[in-house]
């Protein structure tokens, strides 16, 4: 094998397929970065050989193809300290022993038999949807943030995912809160029910960064796994197996309070009284008081036990009843930071009643928040 | 929510002046401050039943080798002319109220740790012109010396103290400085004080304790203080670093510092005669449980863990607790779990006759004593879960979920009533 490439790409590239490579493995090859030389380009590839597959293609000179697998640890911290000048790799026939050059720096790395490396299972089309890469992302934002990190209830770790006629509606809830997203679709979408790792998605999300133009959604056909195709990178995830609450009865119907505020006043308001309350249990109390003469005024208060406390107070326009709800000042910063509107709606009922969110103007996005139970 | 208690940074702290005040022989004090007959006589506080348990004993008692916790009748064997006089509960919290009132106006740090002891940090306590701390003379020693004078003309009782730089060393002192005394000990002196004295008096060291102690050769707190502190964590974990600490005089906790509030609850009962019966110990568990369930509802709290204690009629004890992932406050949730770790526990015992009928069965083991304690408490606040929104089980208006709601009704018929307005089902008559 022989290969010369640009650091930037190849740095590139190992970063994006490294998200895959498991924090602990019995399986020593699952650190290991697939490397294929073939014409005119490079095809990386990770996996943790269970949930998540990532493959990256970059650019390159190939002179003589070749494959083989290096530790990802090793390759990727190493060439992400080499200067923007171009890599060098070669292989000598039936070695595993890679050099490397940049610049006036050589290395050889050991690496490993590429036919030991995990298959990565091709996908076979079952189902295909192709959405704008910057919508999709749009989408995974506002709604993976609010899957279960600890997996109690398994299926609770993943992100919903029910596509049926043009749309494909995203949904995740930890149990104290629900995150939903409508994404509306160019082409009908075969009718199906997934549930996709909100690990797998957060990856996903952070390749779309650099992606413009469309992306497609493979379904396999036995409902195991999807992959989602970027161009130059493939993701595949495992689906998560087991029924999705039915979350449409949790959101409310009917709510006696609606408050308008600008959103990045709200969050800079919970952003400091989160500050008094992180050594309770991240209490912040939302008071909305209307007015009859002028904007109402909505107070955002925490209190630090023994210490002191803190008091804020917006602008908002709000429609019915004063409105007293807690929330843990973590949950409201997450939503609050994922909503692109310059305002959003918060409608409430009691001080026990979930508090719903949305964004002015945007009618994709809808968010239900369970409040803290305080003693007003 | 949950915290982990991982190893925060500790905050430097200044050199501290921390007095122990402790109330001699509190109990009997109060019955000679009323009845100045008993003043030299040898008193025994407590019930005098069969089971009565002597709560406190005068010194002239104690010479006789009578003291607290030990059955009355074993006392009387040994001190057949003690005069028993029954405890009087109500007045002894209200001097107990009147002591620390005192402590109070002297210094804002008060760390009150029982009826008749208190910690109480003297440090900054200097005069001050904004007039708030006029009552304080400027030394610790003279403002120990007014408190004890104030205590014993307002409550005829004496109080002895042991002022230092920390609160182990304090509470070794003040049992030092009794009856009636003072001990001061110098500034950087705790350890060299503590070295001499044996390791059984140094607080959280039992018998158990002393005894694993002993086998490495420890007798004095100074022998404890001299061992290696990493051979401590490795023998005896947290406990051993909290000896390491104490032994050095080390452990200067700013007082008032924190919240202290109350950390568990527990109601415990000694039967008259063993209980052979299943639904008599069920009776006891749920008067306990509502005793407990009002008082944490009183103050705002609710406990994540319920131990529930048992003593065979051997003396033999055990205690098993329960976690819960949300914590409770109510009446029906602390009987059902204590309930369930009793049934549990007497089935593990074999001490029911048959699995099944278990209400009708009486227990081959005979019972001594059955305790409940409602500990890890924490404020009444909760994270309300998507799951209480689609059980249809939200607190109503008023902040209080369903079963919570009766407890509060019955709560407030109590206080505004009496005891007797209102019972449960389970509540024995």
């Amino acid at each position: 094998m022989r290969v010369s490439c640009k650091q930037e790409d190849l740095h590139r590239g190992l970063s994006a397929v490294a998200r895959a490579i498991p924090a602990r493995s019995t399986l020593p090859i699952t650190q290991h970065i697939l490397f294929e030389a073939s014409e005119g380009s490079v095809l990386l590839s990770a996996t943790d050989a269970e949930t998540i597959a990532i493959t990256y293609r970059i650019s390159a000179d190939v002179t003589e193809p070749g494959a083989i697998t290096m530790p990802s640890r090793l390759l990727a911290d190493f060439v992400a300290t080499l200067p923007h000048e171009s890599i060098k790799l070669t292989l000598a026939e039936r070695s595993r022993q890679v050099s490397l050059s940049c610049a006036r720096n050589t290395a050889s790395i050991g690496g490993l038999d590429p036919d030991d490396f995990p298959p990565i299972p091709p996908v076979d089309e079952a189902g295909r949807i192709e959405i704008e890469a910057h919508r999709l992302r749009k989408a995974i934002t506002q709604t993976v943030f609010a899957a279960a990190t600890e997996d109690s209830r398994p299926v609770l770790t993943g992100v919903h995912f029910a596509i049926a006629d043009r749309e494909i509606r995203l949904a995740a809830a930890d149990g104290f809160r629900l995150s939903v997203h409508n994404l509306t679709l160019d082409q009908d979408g075969e009718e199906r029910s997934v549930i996709v790792p909100a690990r797998s998605l957060g990856e996903l999300g952070r390749l779309l960064q650099e992606v413009e133009g469309a992306v497609t959604l493979t379904f396999n056909a036995a409902g195991t796994q999807v992959e989602f195709d970027l161009g130059h990178a493939k993701l595949v995830a495992q689906l998560l197996q087991g029924t999705f609450p039915n979350y449409d009865q949790l959101i409310p119907k009917e709510t006696t309070t609606r408050t308008e505020v600008a959103v990045q006043e709200l969050a800079r308001e919970t952003r400091i009284a989160s500050i008094f309350a992180r050594d309770g249990s991240g209490i912040v109390r939302l008071i909305g008081t209307p007015s009859s003469t002028g904007p109402g005024r909505l107070q955002i208060n925490a209190r630090a036990e023994e210490v002191g406390d803190n008091e804020g107070e917006i602008d908002a326009v709000i429609d019915g009843d004063e409105a007293k709800i807690a929330f843990n000042g973590r949950y409201l910063m997450d939503v609050l930071q994922i909503i692109d509107s310059d305002r959003a709606i918060i409608e409430t009922s009691s001080p026990s009643s979930p508090g719903v969110l949305r964004p002015v103007g945007d009618d994709s996005f809808v968010h239900v928040v369970m409040p803290m139970f305080v003693q007003w | 929510m949950a915290k982990s208690s991982g190893t925060k940074p500790q905050p430097i702290i200044p050199p501290r002046r921390i007095a122990h005040f402790d109330l001699d022989t509190f109990f009997v004090s109060v019955e000679r401050a009323r009845n100045p007959a008993l003043v030299g006589k040898p008193v025994l506080v407590g019930g005098n039943g069969d089971r009565g348990v002597v709560a406190a004993a005068s010194y002239e008692a104690r010479r006789f080798g009578c003291h607290s916790a030990q059955p009355m009748s074993h006392a009387l064997r040994l001190c057949p002319d003690a005069v028993i006089v029954a405890p009087d509960k109500a007045e002894y919290s209200r001097i107990s109220m009147h002591f620390h009132d005192v402590l109070r106006a002297y210094s804002p740090y008060v760390d009150s740790v029982g009826l008749d002891e208190a910690y109480v940090d003297l440090t900054s306590t200097s005069p001050n012109s904004d007039g708030a701390l006029q009552k304080k003379p400027s030394k610790s020693a003279e403002i120990a010396e007014a408190i004890r004078t104030e205590v014993r003309q307002d409550l005829g009782i004496a109080v002895s103290v042991c002022i230092a730089g920390s609160r182990t060393t304090a509470k070794v002192g003040s049992d030092r400085a009794k009856p009636d005394g003072l001990i001061e000990v110098p500034l950087g002196k705790d350890a060299e004080f503590l070295a001499p004295v044996p390791i059984r008096d140094l607080p959280m060291v039992g018998p158990k304790l002393a005894e694993s102690l002993r086998v490495a050769g420890v007798k004095t707190i100074g022998d404890l203080a001299n061992i290696d502190r990493r051979w401590l964590v490795n023998s005896f974990g947290r406990i051993g670093e909290a000896l390491h600490t104490r032994a050095n005089g080390l452990d200067a906790v700013l007082i008032g510092s924190s919240h202290h509030s109350r950390k568990s609850i527990s109601r415990e009962r000694t039967f008259d005669t063993d209980v052979i019966a299943y639904q008599h110990l069920r009776n006891e568990l749920a008067r306990q449980t509502i005793t407990i369930g009002t008082h944490l509802r009183t103050h705002q709290q609710r406990a994540r863990t319920i131990t529930l204690k048992l003593r065979w009629k051997n003396f033999e004890t055990i205690t098993r607790s329960r976690t819960v992932t949300r914590p409770i406050c109510s009446t029906k949730a602390l009987l059902h779990i204590g309930g369930s770790i009793l049934d549990s526990v007497l089935h593990s015992q074999r001490g029911v006759a048959t699995a099944e009928g278990i209400n009708r069965a009486d227990l081959i083991r005979p019972v001594r004593l059955i305790g409940i304690t409602a500990g890890n408490l924490v404020s009444n606040e909760l994270q309300l879960t998507l799951d209480d929104l689609h059980r249809n089980q939200l607190p109503s208006t008023d902040c209080l979920f369903k079963e919570e709601l009766l407890d509060d009704v019955i709560d407030t018929l109590r206080s505004r009533f009496g005891q007797h307005v209102v019972k449960r089902g389970v509540e024995p008559t």
